[in-house]
């Protein structure tokens, strides 16, 4: 399962057209199979608790185990034994939940390695630097550009280095599943690819003040050409000229006159 | 050796208000852990209602943001630490003494001080909304948010220092259980007789003593933080060294929460199927290895805080590794149910409700423990769903306690029907509640903005929420009622019930057995008195046989001689070795005392004073009229009669040879080794983010130089030399030479103090280019982590000095010359003071 580099035949139809399999994706596969797997053996494990609960419930008449002794009144506990099925019951589940685990291994060094990986074989990465703050997000381009909403081009490894001016906030865009935490004094990174032209929302996941709940973006993923459009207007530390929010922390609304319209899903590259 | 009711000396009845305020008896103590416990559940479930009203749709504004955060930051603080623990508390104190056979624990002011200093940080805590607002920036405390930049209201501060007394009240009961379970187990019970409720109470005090002095290392920087201004979390690097100290106490605190449920839920399998525990030494061992691996899995909470990728594997792997025995201990009661005959009476409902949902808790926690999906979880919905099944599906097997005991603590029944109501509601109500916040797992916590798609969710959710706070009003009528006209029950309502509680009546006398409880001859049995007692010494598996070669009591009734503690009972009235046998007769508990009380609810306004010191005023005034009485009430313990029997025979291994105040006081300077620890860790962690060897040269004049440590050190050693000669002076029967040894030490630590006043006032008063207004307590970091540091060992030393001015007139009157555990007890402690100035003074004033 471990994905090295360019584009897998199994990672093509998954990973758009920039061969690249983005972390959306890699969590969505690993969520769904522990899902099911996690569902399974709840429903199998609980399942089989309730029938024993039911079908050893006392019965005046009959006892299961005449011949067991039972539990009485002032006496010291055994040592313990009926280890066998207990051993084979939980080395089965040790081996499920490591198994799991191991597997999702492989995941998170591809996901940890990713952009510095493609940045070495000469790939694309777009380096946006995210600044939390009580209560919005700023975002600075490459170019040095700032605004208040994030623009993306798709198909292209988004690599986000996060902080904060102030509190600890966490800046999260859940459709295309990137989360990193902004802590003051420091960077941490998380990147991610769209696929698919649109418009998403970003939240902070951590406690940060009266104006946590709203504290949210736009994130603007654009096809590659409309987005050279618009990048090509910016100009650094003056993006307002179109995203012309007011900077005071609130939602980040992109609708200054002239700003270019994302193209909506099915979009030509 | 039973005496009447009236316990010696004055002890009201149950009945009268005066005996709640005064009685040191654990069972009385228990009940009120309980009923004050079950009032923290209505508050905090309160402001969960409230809370769940205000999510019933997106963008709600029931309550301002404001109000919204405070409610959450109280729920969960008031849920994880008023509540919970206390609750379990309640069961612990009242069943652990009947179930080891002991007759209270060992030391009973200590038991009812820990009770009204949980009482009133809880009242402290309360009295935070009133003062500007409570604290609103989560349970989880993060940094900065947590700083009185971000934070100016005082009911903030407030809410710091009543964690701050929770946790002394936590850390005396540690000390109390732990003395207790090591010292006066009934003979024949060795330690891993330990019934399964006794056991998971022993790991969880053991997790408590270690995970909570981290945590008070936290706060008490944190209040310093607000109270005098020091830069420690504010500093490069702070944010992640309060991550760090938080969760290292907060992983062991979901083990401490959840422990005793487990232990009730083995004991309720047991009873209720009718079969003994499947794999009983592995469940054991099990939860041993979930205690210790608990201390090594805290990183997980802060998988994105950047952590380098080789820690993030580690504690991946400690975490997956922690689930494990869980795993086995699920199927050790999953297969204690085979061929069992099994009632589904409430409390086995109960236990066998939490172990369905601590599975689906558990199994979700496996989700998060990879560290892919963690990426996604973190600050999620998922999170919160997850650990309200697995911590309140603990709750719930404390609730199948309360309905196993009741009958046993008041004598009735409660109603089965209407218990078996309450159930259904309970858990239809709870998973109508959390099983939809796992569906809408994408609402970021702490918000209630959430997007629309998942509003039908969270609709579901707050309509669960209700008919599970709905739930708890027919368990409070039902207990209430059932308290005046359930019916009669006698020793043992349970049948195939094994422990010692079940063979006493229903409540247990004053004095729990009628005779001496004994596992000798394989099962308990209640000897009479022996006149001739045995040799206590408790080497080995048995404590040997009740009679003796004619010697004297070693190891038994109290003997003479103070205490060198503040706050540990005294025995005033001593019994000089030496005069024969005693009988145990003569021997008269005592069970009340009304100074626990006083220096509690000293200490509750001394608190509040503190908590709003800077705008002085009436916080001044409270403060020291809570000083003055908290010193009065100390001292009122101190010169108090209270008489403390050990028992005459017990199971004592490891600890045969160490009696229980030396016991006591080792547990009490483990713990605060560690809090030590978190100071030192903290100094180590914020000079490697700043900067090891800049740190010397940009934060710290060329004023602070070695010499003033050095003379310190040599006074503190000094001083534990003359410690030393006291005990020697007190062997060779020299009250004068008693009296001149700590006299010695007194002095010499009044010149370790005034030596660091001095040097204390220099560097205040420095002016130079680099630090013209001097090197204060805020200025920076450096100056921080040193003044606060040196300043904790400086207090340590002044308790230290306290105790001596308590000692020195005593040992003037021949107090220490027959028995001189108290000089052994101080030296104890006092060595230890010395011992972590070694540590202190390499790293504050050479490194």
């Amino acid at each position: 399962m471990m994905d090295v580099g360019g584009a897998v035949v199994g990672d093509t139809v998954l990973a758009g057209a920039s061969g690249i399999r983005a972390p959306a994706e890699v969590f969505n596969s690993i969520f769904v199979a522990f899902l099911g797997l996690g569902t399974l053996v709840g429903v199998v494990v609980i399942s089989y608790t309730l029938y024993n609960a039911y079908k050893y419930r006392y019965r005046e008449d009959e006892d299961p185990a005449p011949g067991v002794d039972r539990p009485e009144l002032g006496e010291l506990p055994e040592g313990g034994g009926k280890g066998k099925k207990l051993f084979l019951s939980f080395g089965i589940s040790a081996f499920i939940v490591l198994s799991l685990v191991i597997w999702t291994y492989a995941s998170l060094l591809y996901v940890e390695g990713k952009p510095t990986e493609v940045q070495q074989n000469g790939g694309d990465v777009m380096t946006v630097e995210v600044d939390g703050f009580r209560f919005g997000w700023q975002f600075t381009y490459p170019n040095g550009a700032e605004a208040n909403a994030l623009r993306v081009p798709t198909d292209t490894v988004i690599d986000l280095s996060v902080t904060s001016r102030d509190v600890f906030h966490n800046f999260g865009i859940p459709e295309l599943r990137a989360k990193a935490d902004a802590i003051p004094g420091q960077t941490t990174n998380t990147w991610f690819v769209a696929d698919e032209p649109g418009t998403y929302q970003a939240n902070c996941y951590e406690i940060c003040g009266e104006g946590h709940s709203g504290m949210t973006a736009d994130v603007v993923v654009m096809n590659g050409s409309a987005f050279e459009e618009w990048y090509a207007t910016t100009e650094p530390a003056n993006a307002s000229a179109t995203d012309s929010a007011a900077g005071n922390g609130t939602d980040a609304a992109v609708s200054a006159p002239g700003a270019l319209v994302p193209a909506h899903a099915g979009g030509a590259p | 050796m039973s005496h009447g009711e009236a316990g010696g000396h004055d002890f009201p009845p149950t009945s009268s208000v005066r005996r709640w305020f005064v009685t040191t008896n654990h069972k009385d103590i228990g009940i009120l852990y309980t009923i004050t416990a079950l009032f923290f559940l209505v508050l905090g479930g309160v402001l969960a209602m409230l809370m769940r009203v205000q999510l019933w749709s997106p963008g709600a504004s029931v309550l301002s943001a404001g109000a919204y955060n405070q409610a959450v930051s109280a729920h969960g603080l008031l849920m994880v630490f008023w509540f919970i623990s206390p609750f379990a508390f309640g069961f612990a104190n009242y069943l652990v003494p009947l179930q080891i056979g002991a007759d209270d624990l060992a030391f009973p002011r200590l038991n009812a001080m820990s009770y009204w200093a949980y009482l009133f940080s809880g009242l402290l805590f309360v009295a935070s909304f009133f003062q500007g607002g409570t604290f609103d920036g989560g349970w989880t405390m993060y940094a900065p948010l947590n700083l009185p930049t971000y934070m100016p209201n005082i009911g903030g501060t407030t809410v710091v220092l009543a964690l701050i007394m929770f946790i002394a009240a936590v850390t005396m009961g540690s000390v109390n259980f732990l003395t207790t379970m090591y010292r006066m187990r009934a003979e024949g019970l060795r330690m891993r007789d330990l019934p399964m409720f006794s056991m998971s109470i022993l790991l969880t005090v053991w997790m408590m003593l270690f995970a909570f002095a981290a945590l008070l290392a936290a706060l008490m920087i944190l209040a310093a933080e607000h109270l005098f201004g020091v830069t420690y979390f504010s500093a490069e690097g702070g944010t992640l060294l309060w991550t760090h100290l938080f969760w290292f106490f907060g992983h062991p605190e979901v083990y401490i929460v959840f422990f005793p449920a487990l232990g009730i839920m083995a004991e309720c399998f047991q009873t209720f199927t009718g079969q003994r525990i499947v794999g009983r030494k592995w469940f054991v061992l099990a939860m041993v290895l979930v205690a210790l691996q608990s201390f090594v899995v805290w990183m997980h909470h802060m998988f994105l805080t950047g952590i380098n990728l080789e820690i993030k594997t580690l504690f991946m792997v400690t975490t997956i590794g922690i689930s494990l025995p869980f795993d086995l201990m699920v199927f050790s009661l999953i297969y204690t149910m085979i061929k069992g005959r099994i009632r589904f009476t409430t409390p086995f409902l109960f236990s066998l409700g939490a172990l369905v949902l601590f599975i689906i808790g558990g199994i979700t926690g496996v989700f998060l423990g990879a560290v892919v999906l963690d990426y996604e979880f973190r600050g999620t919905y998922w999170v919160v769903a997850h650990f309200h099944y697995v911590m309140v599906g603990g709750a719930t097997g404390l609730f199948a306690g309360i309905y196993y005991w009741f009958p046993k603590m008041t004598g009735r029944m409660y109603d089965e029907y209407l218990g078996k109501v309450h159930f259904a509601l309970y858990f239809v109500g709870f998973n109508l509640l959390y099983f939809p916040l796992f569906v809408a797992w994408e609402t970021p916590r702490r918000v209630f903005d959430y997007a629309p798609g998942l509003t039908s969710w969270h609709q579901v959710a707050s309509v669960g929420g209700f008919v599970l706070g709905a739930s708890f009003l027919v368990m409070f009528y039902n207990l209430f009622v059932s308290m005046a006209t359930g019916e009669e029950v006698g020793d043992n309502p349970w049948e195939y019930s094994t422990t010692a509680e079940w063979a006493v009546s229903s409540p247990p006398p004053l004095e729990n057995f009628p005779g001496e409880p004994s596992y000798a001859g394989g099962t308990l049995s209640f000897r009479d008195e022996p006149e001739l007692t045995a040799d206590g010494s408790g080497d080995g598996e048995s404590a040997g046989a009740a009679s003796t070669d004619g010697g004297v009591q070693t190891d038994g009734a109290t003997a003479g001689g103070g205490t060198g503690l503040v706050g540990e009972p005294g025995t005033a009235t001593p019994t000089a070795a030496g005069t024969g046998a005693v009988h145990a007769d003569e021997e008269h508990a005592d069970h009340a005392s009304f100074w626990p009380f006083v220096v509690c609810f000293a200490g509750f306004l001394a608190f509040l004073g503190v908590s709003g010191i800077q705008s002085g005023g009436a916080y001044l005034g409270l403060t020291a009229v809570g000083g003055v009485l908290s010193a009065v009430g100390f001292v009122g313990l101190a010169n108090e009669s209270f008489h403390v029997p050990e028992p005459t025979v017990a199971e004592q291994w490891p600890f045969g040879g160490v009696e229980n105040m030396k016991l006591g006081m080792w547990t009490f300077l483990a713990s605060d080794v560690v809090l030590f620890g978190g100071f030192i860790g903290s100094y180590l962690f914020l000079r490697v983010a700043n900067g090891w060897i800049d740190w010397h040269h940009e934060f710290i004049p060329e004023a602070h130089v070695t010499f003033p440590g050095l003379v310190n050190t040599y006074l503190l050693l000094a001083s534990s030399f003359a410690v030393v000669l006291s005990l020697v002076a007190a062997h060779r029967d020299s009250s004068r030479g008693v009296v001149g040894a700590l006299s010695l030490t007194w002095l010499l630590g009044v010149g370790f103090l005034i030596n660091k006043g001095l040097e204390w006032q220099h560097l205040f008063h420095i002016s130079t280019e680099a630090f013209p207004n001097g090197w204060n307590v805020g200025t920076n970091v450096a100056s921080s982590t040193f003044y606060l540091t040196t300043g904790l060992h400086g207090a340590h030393v002044i308790v230290g000095l306290i105790m001596l001015v308590y000692m020195i007139p005593r040992a003037w009157k021949g107090a220490y010359l027959d028995d001189d555990s108290g000089i052994e007890y101080f030296g104890l402690y006092w060595h230890f003071v010395d011992i972590v100035w070694l540590f202190l003074f390499p790293l504050f004033y050479i490194l």
